[in-house]
C-alpha cells in the first residue's frame, strides 16, 4: 500500500507544476554552469598534464652561443640533472609568396633517429622526416592550420641569410610550444610564427653546427634542488656563451598557458562556484516560502496526530524531487554545454587531445549541495510552523504589530487608494521576508552580470591595449640590432605615417635569491606609438634613469620603488648591471620592464641602435608597403594589429564569448525564476485576501495593483542594491584573480548593468502578466468557503 | 412596509458543477422574484443550494441554465467586468468568515469599498450605524468575532447598497453578538430601505423575515410570508 502521504507529494508536485518547474530550473542552471565549467578547467588541466608526460616537456631550458657535444657528458654528470637532449635552435625567416608580410620562425633541430628524448612531438597528420633527406621537415600544426600548409609543399625558410626550401612531410603539436610566441609579441600569433623541425644533419650544416649544440632540455631528477641546479648549468655553460638556464615557469608557452588556465579558473571555478552558492540561497529561499504557504496543511496534519518528524519527512521528499529534478537536468545539460564549450577551446589550446571531462564527484557534489540546500529551507520552513500549536497554525498568520506604522494610517486617511496601504503594510509588516525576497531578487542580478561582465573586460582591454597603450598599426621586429638609419629608411616608405623604434633585450632580473626571466624595453621619451598607463589611463613617463617595473614582476621580486634590482642581458654583451627601480606602473595586460632606449644602449654598451620598429600606416598601401619593408636587410618578423584582432576574436574571443554567453544566459534563467516564484508565492499566500477584495467590488487591476505593487517595491530597492552586489563581487573576484601576464579589470560597460536590469524587470512583467492571469481566475466561491 | 414590484428576477436557474460521476446539481430550475426592500430568509440544509443561489444572485457565480435579472442588468451570461461592476455599485456582501483585510484598520476597511463606490455614506456614518465609532482605528485582529462581522456589515453598507447579501452572517457567533450583527443588518434594511437576502440554517431568525424561502435538494420547497416579524433583539437560539 502507497502511502497516502506519499501520493500528497506526487499530487503536490503535479498541481504545482509550474512553480516546480522553475525551481528544478533554477537548480539545473547553477548545477549546469557549474559542473560544465569544472569539468571544463579539468579536462585543460588534464590535457595540458598528458601532454607534458606523453612528449616529455622538459624541466629546464637554456640557450648559448656554441658548445661541443662533450659537454652534454658533463651536464649529466650535475647533480639532479636527469635526461639532457642536446639541439640546434635558431630563429628564422619565412618567405611566402602569398603575402608581403615577414614571417618569423624558430627552426629547431630533429634527432636522427626520429623522436628526441624530450619535448616530443606528437603528429598531427603526415609522416616522420626520412632519415636520408635532410629537406624534409615538419611544421607546427598551428601554423600549417592558420595558413593552410598541407603536407609535401614547400617552405622557404632563410637560414643564416640563404634562402632554403624545405619540404613539408607532417605538422605536429609539440609541448613547449601550445603557445607560438616572440619576445615583443604580447599574444600568439599562429599566422605570422612557425616552428620548423630540420632534420640535425640540415642544421648542422647551415649553422655551422657539426658536433655542437646551442640549446639543451633537460629534466631534474627526483630530489633534485632546482636552483642548485639552474646555478651548476649555468656555471658549466658560462664559457659557451650561456644565456641563463630557466625552468618551466620562465619557458614563454608554459608561462602564457598558466596564466590562461588561471584565467580561466576565475572563468571556470571562481565565478561559477559563487554562481552555484547564490543559486543554492535563491533555491534555499523559493523552498522555505513555498513550504511556509503551506501552514495550513502543516497545521492539520499535525492537528490529525502526524509527528513533526513525518511531516518533516514528507516536506524533505517533496523538495528533494524538486532538487533531483532540477540537478538531473542541470547535469544533462551542463554535460551537453561542457562538451560544446571544450570544443571552442581547441583552437586556442593547442593540446593534442581535450575531451570533456565528468567526474562522478562533481555530479554528486552537484546534487548534494541543491539537495541540501533544498532540505534545509524545508526543514526551517517546518520547524517554524510545526513549534505551533495545531489550532494557532491553522489560522492565517496573525498580522504584524501593525500599531508601529501609524504614519501609514496618517497618510492613508489622504488621497492614496487603500489597495498601496495594504501593500506598504505588508512590506512593512514582515520585514524579514520582504528582505530574503529583495535580496533573492538582488542576487539574481550579478549572476547575469558574471557573464555580461566578460564582454566589457575583453572590450576595454583591447581598447586599452591596442588603442591607447601600442597605438602602431604594425610592428617589425629585425634579426640583430639596426642603426637609427633603418627607421628613416622606414618613414620613408611610401604609406608609412610614422614610425619609431625601440630596444627589445632579453634578461634576467635578479633580487636576492629570485629571479625574473623576462625582456627590458628600451622606449625613446618622446615616443607615441607606445604610452605606457597607469591603471587611470593615464600616460606615465619613463623614467630618465633606472627602470620602470609591472607590479606583477615587482611583487614577484618583492621589490618596491627605490630599490635596486641586477640586470642580466642575455644577448650581445651579456652585461650584469645593477639598476635602480624608479617606478612600479599597473599594466593592464602582460609584465614589463621599460627603461629610456638610450639608457638600454648604454648598458649594452652598444650605439643609438633598435630591434623593433612599430608604425602607423595607410591600409590603402598595405600591398606595397609590405613587399618594400620585407626587402629591407635583418627583418625578422612582423605584426599587423588588424590581423591580429581577427585572430583574437576567433580565439580567446571565441572561447570567453561561449563561456559568457553560457554564464550570462544560466543566470537569466536563474532571475526569471527567482521573480516568477517571489510573485507566484506571494499570490498563493494572498489568494484569500485578494478574492475578497474582488468579492467586494474591487476591479481584477485594482487587485492586482495590491500584489504587484508589492513586488514594484522589491525590484526597486533590489535592482540597483543587485548592480551594486554584482559590481562588489567582480571588483572582489578581478582583484583576487590578477594573474602574471593578465589583470582583468573590473570594468562593467553601462549597457551591461541596463541589460542585467532590464531583463529582470522583463522577468518581473511577465510574472505580473501571470499574476494578472491567476487573478481573473480566483475562485471567488470557494474563498467564502474557508477562512483561508 | 408594503412589499413593492420585482427588483430580482430568476426564472429556471438550474446549476451543475462537474461532469460525469462527480456531477452535482446545486440548483435545479428555480423561479423566484424579490421585491424592493424585502427582507428575505433562505432556509436549508448544507448543500440544499442555498450558498449557490446567493452567490448568483450577487454576481459572484454564473447559472449552468436560467436567467437572472437585476432590474435591467441581465446576470447570466454578463462579463466579469459588468459583474464586478454589478457588485461594486449594488451589492454588499457579508460572510460568515467576515473577510476583513487584516492589514486595513475598521475604518480604512469600511473606506475601501466607499473609495469606489459612486455614492457612499462616510465611513464614520457606516460605523456609526452598526455601534463601532469608538473601534474605527483598530485592526481586525484586535477586534472580537462579533465585532469583526459588524465591521463587514458597515462595510458592505457604506456604498448603500441596493442589496445586502449575507451569507450565515452569525453562523461563527454566539448568541449575544449574533443578535447585535442581525440587528445592525435590520437597521440597514428599515432605515435605507435596503433589499436583504440571508442565508442561515438557524430557523430562529426566520423571524425577522418578510419572507421565508426553505430550500432542499436545490429547489425552493416552501415559501412563507411572515406576517408577524420579530426583532432582532427577540431572537433566540
Amino acid at each position: 500500500m502507497v502511502n497516502v502521504l506519499d501520493i500528497k507529494v506526487a499530487r503536490d508536485l503535479w498541481s504545482m507544476r509550474l512553480q516546480v518547474l522553475s525551481i528544478a530550473l533554477l537548480v539545473a542552471a547553477g548545477v549546469a554552469v557549474f559542473v560544465m565549467s569544472v569539468s571544463n578547467y579539468q579536462a585543460l588541466i588534464g590535457a595540458m598534464e598528458a601532454h607534458y608526460r606523453n612528449e616529455r616537456f622538459a624541466d629546464i631550458f637554456v640557450g648559448m652561443t656554441r658548445a661541443p657535444l662533450s659537454v652534454v657528458d658533463r651536464l649529466r654528470e650535475i647533480d639532479g640533472i636527469g635526461i639532457v637532449e642536446p639541439r640546434v635552435a635558431e630563429p628564422v625567416r619565412v618567405i611566402r609568396e602569398d603575402t608581403n608580410l615577414p614571417i618569423s620562425g624558430r627552426v629547431i633541430s630533429l634527432p636522427a633517429a626520429g623522436q628526441p628524448l624530450l619535448n616530443r612531438l606528437h603528429l598531427v597528420q603526415g609522416r616522420w622526416p626520412d632519415p636520408l633527406r635532410p629537406e624534409e621537415v615538419i611544421i607546427n600544426a598551428a601554423y600549417a592550420e592558420a595558413r593552410a600548409v598541407r603536407s609535401g609543399e614547400t617552405i622557404e625558410v632563410v637560414l643564416n641569410g640563404r634562402l632554403q626550401g624545405f619540404r613539408v612531410v607532417g605538422t605536429a603539436l609539440s609541448p613547449e610550444f601550445i603557445f607560438a610566441t616572440r619576445a615583443a609579441v604580447p599574444l600568439p600569433d599562429d599566422r605570422n610564427f612557425v616552428v620548423v623541425w630540420a632534420s640535425e644533419d640540415a642544421m648542422a650544416g647551415a649553422f655551422d653546427m657539426k658536433g655542437a649544440f646551442n640549446d639543451a632540455l633537460m629534466t631534474l631528477a627526483p630530489g633534485a634542488r632546482p636552483q642548485h641546479v639552474l646555478e651548476e648549468v649555468d656555471r658549466l655553460l658560462a664559457p659557451y656563451g650561456g644565456t641563463g638556464a630557466y625552468g618551466r615557469s620562465d619557458q614563454p608557452s608554459h608561462r602564457f598557458l598558466k596564466d590562461e588556465l588561471a584565467e580561466q579558473e576565475t572563468l571556470s571555478i571562481v565565478m561559477p562556484s559563487v554562481f552555484f552558492g547564490i543559486a543554492a540561497f535563491l533555491l534555499n529561499v523559493v523552498v522555505g516560502r513555498m513550504v511556509e504557504a503551506q501552514r495550513g496543511q502543516i497545521a492539520s496534519l499535525k492537528a490529525l496526530g502526524f509527528a513533526n518528524r513525518t511531516i518533516a519527512l514528507h516536506y524533505f521528499k517533496l523538495v528533494t524531487a524538486i532538487a533531483l529534478l532540477g540537478s538531473a537536468i542541470g547535469l544533462v545539460v551542463g554535460r551537453w554545454f561542457a562538451i560544446g564549450v571544450v570544443g571552442s577551446y581547441g583552437a586556442f589550446f593547442r593540446f593534442p587531445s581535450l575531451e570533456a571531462q565528468l567526474e562522478p564527484w562533481l555530479l554528486v557534489a552537484a546534487a548534494l549541495v541543491s539537495v541540501g540546500a533544498a532540505n534545509l529551507a524545508a526543514a526551517s520552513a517546518v520547524y517554524r510552523i510545526a513549534i505551533l500549536a495545531p489550532a494557532e497554525a491553522m489560522r492565517p498568520e496573525t498580522p504584524p504589530a501593525l500599531h508601529t506604522f501609524s504614519w501609514l494610517q496618517t497618510i492613508g486617511s489622504q488621497r492614496i487608494p487603500l489597495q498601496y496601504i495594504i501593500a506598504a503594510r505588508t512590506i512593512l509588516g514582515r520585514p524579514v521576508r520582504t528582505l530574503l525576497t529583495t535580496v533573492g531578487i538582488a542576487l539574481a542580478i550579478p549572476l547575469i552580470l558574471f557573464g555580461l561582465y566578460w564582454f566589457d573586460a575583453i572590450d576595454y582591454m583591447i581598447d586599452v591595449s591596442f588603442g591607447r597603450i601600442e597605438r602602431g598599426d604594425a610592428f617589425v621586429t629585425f634579426t640583430e640590432p639596426v642603426s637609427a638609419d633603418a627607421l628613416y629608411e622606414l618613414r620613408a616608405i611610401p604609406g608609412v605615417l610614422e614610425a619609431e623604434v625601440q630596444r627589445v633585450v632579453p634578461i634576467t632580473l635578479r633580487a636576492g635569491h629570485r629571479a625574473y626571466r623576462t625582456s627590458a624595453t628600451g622606449l625613446d621619451s618622446a615616443s607615441e606609438l607606445k604610452v605606457l598607463r597607469d591603471s587611470a589611463l593615464r600616460p606615465i613617463a619613463v623614467p630618465s634613469d633606472g627602470i620602470m617595473l609591472s607590479r606583477t614582476i615587482a611583487r614577484q621580486l618583492d621589490l618596491k620603488a627605490g630599490d635596486s634590482v641586477t640586470i642580466e642581458v642575455l644577448e650581445g654583451s651579456r652585461t650584469v648591471r645593477e639598476v635602480t627601480v624608479r617606478r612600479i606602473s599597473d599594466d593592464i595586460l602582460g609584465a614589463s620592464v621599460t627603461l629610456q632606449r638610450t639608457a638600454l644602449n648604454r648598458l649594452m654598451r652598444e650605439g643609438p641602435v633598435a630591434n623593433v620598429a612599430t608604425f602607423r600606416f595607410d591600409p590603402g598601401q598595405s600591398e606595397l608597403l609590405w613587399s618594400r619593408i620585407r626587402s629591407m636587410p635583418k627583418i625578422e618578423g612582423s605584426s599587423v594589429k588588424a590581423l591580429w584582432f581577427a585572430l583574437f576574436n576567433e580565439t580567446i574571443g571565441g572561447m570567453v564569448v561561449i563561456g559568457a554567453l553560457v554564464l550570462s544566459g544560466f543566470g537569466m534563467l536563474i532571475a526569471i525564476g527567482v521573480v516568477y516564484n517571489s510573485a507566484r508565492i506571494a499570490l498563493q499566500e494572498r489568494a484569500w485576501e485578494l478574492a475578497s477584495l474582488r468579492i467586494i467590488g474591487l476591479t481584477r487591476r485594482e487587485v492586482s495593483a495590491v500584489i504587484i505593487s508589492e513586488l514594484v517595491v522589491e525590484l526597486i530597492v533590489a535592482i540597483p542594491a543587485g548592480l551594486l552586489i554584482g559590481r562588489y563581487l567582480i571588483e572582489l573576484i578581478a582583484s583576487a584573480r590578477a594573474s602574471e601576464s593578465f589583470q582583468i579589470p573590473a570594468v562593467i560597460d553601462r549597457s551591461s548593468y541596463a541589460i542585467a536590469a532590464l531583463l529582470v524587470i522583463g522577468a518581473a512583467i511577465a510574472s505580473f502578466i501571470t499574476i494578472r492571469r491567476r487573478i481573473e481566475k480566483l475562485d471567488l466561491v470557494a474563498v467564502l468557503k474557508t477562512r483561508d | 412596509m408594503q412589499p413593492q414590484a420585482p427588483v430580482f428576477v430568476a426564472r429556471g436557474l438550474t446549476k451543475v458543477y462537474g461532469s460525469g460521476d462527480s456531477r452535482v446539481v446545486a440548483l435545479k430550475d428555480v423561479d423566484l422574484d424579490i421585491r424592493q426592500g424585502e427582507f428575505i430568509v433562505l432556509l436549508g440544509p448544507s448543500g440544499s443550494g442555498k450558498s449557490t443561489l446567493l452567490n448568483i444572485l450577487g454576481g459572484l457565480d454564473a447559472p449552468t441554465s436560467g436567467t437572472a435579472r437585476w432590474r435591467d442588468h441581465e446576470l447570466t451570461g454578463a462579463s466579469d467586468e459588468q459583474l464586478t461592476t454589478y457588485r461594486r455599485e449594488h451589492v454588499g456582501f457579508v460572510f460568515q468568515f467576515y473577510n476583513l483585510i487584516p492589514s486595513l484598520t475598521v475604518e480604512e476597511n469600511v473606506r475601501l469599498v466607499a473609495q469606489i463606490a459612486s455614492n457612499p455614506m462616510t465611513p464614520a456614518e457606516a460605523l456609526e450605524l452598526v455601534g463601532l465609532s469608538h473601534r474605527a482605528g483598530h485592526f481586525p485582529s484586535q477586534l472580537s468575532g462579533g465585532e469583526q462581522q459588524r465591521v463587514a456589515v458597515a462595510r458592505a453598507i457604506v456604498k448603500r447598497p441596493d442589496i445586502l447579501l449575507c451569507d450565515e452572517p452569525t453562523g461563527a457567533l454566539d448568541v449575544d453578538t449574533g443578535r447585535l450583527v442581525l440587528a445592525a443588518i435590520a437597521k440597514v434594511n428599515a432605515e435605507l430601505n435596503t433589499t436583504t437576502a440571508v442565508i442561515t440554517h438557524n430557523s430562529a431568525i426566520a423571524g425577522m423575515a418578510h419572507r421565508v424561502l426553505r430550500l432542499s435538494g436545490g429547489r425552493i420547497v416552501k415559501e412563507e410570508p411572515n406576517p408577524r416579524r420579530i426583532r432582532a433583539e427577540d431572537v433566540t437560539w
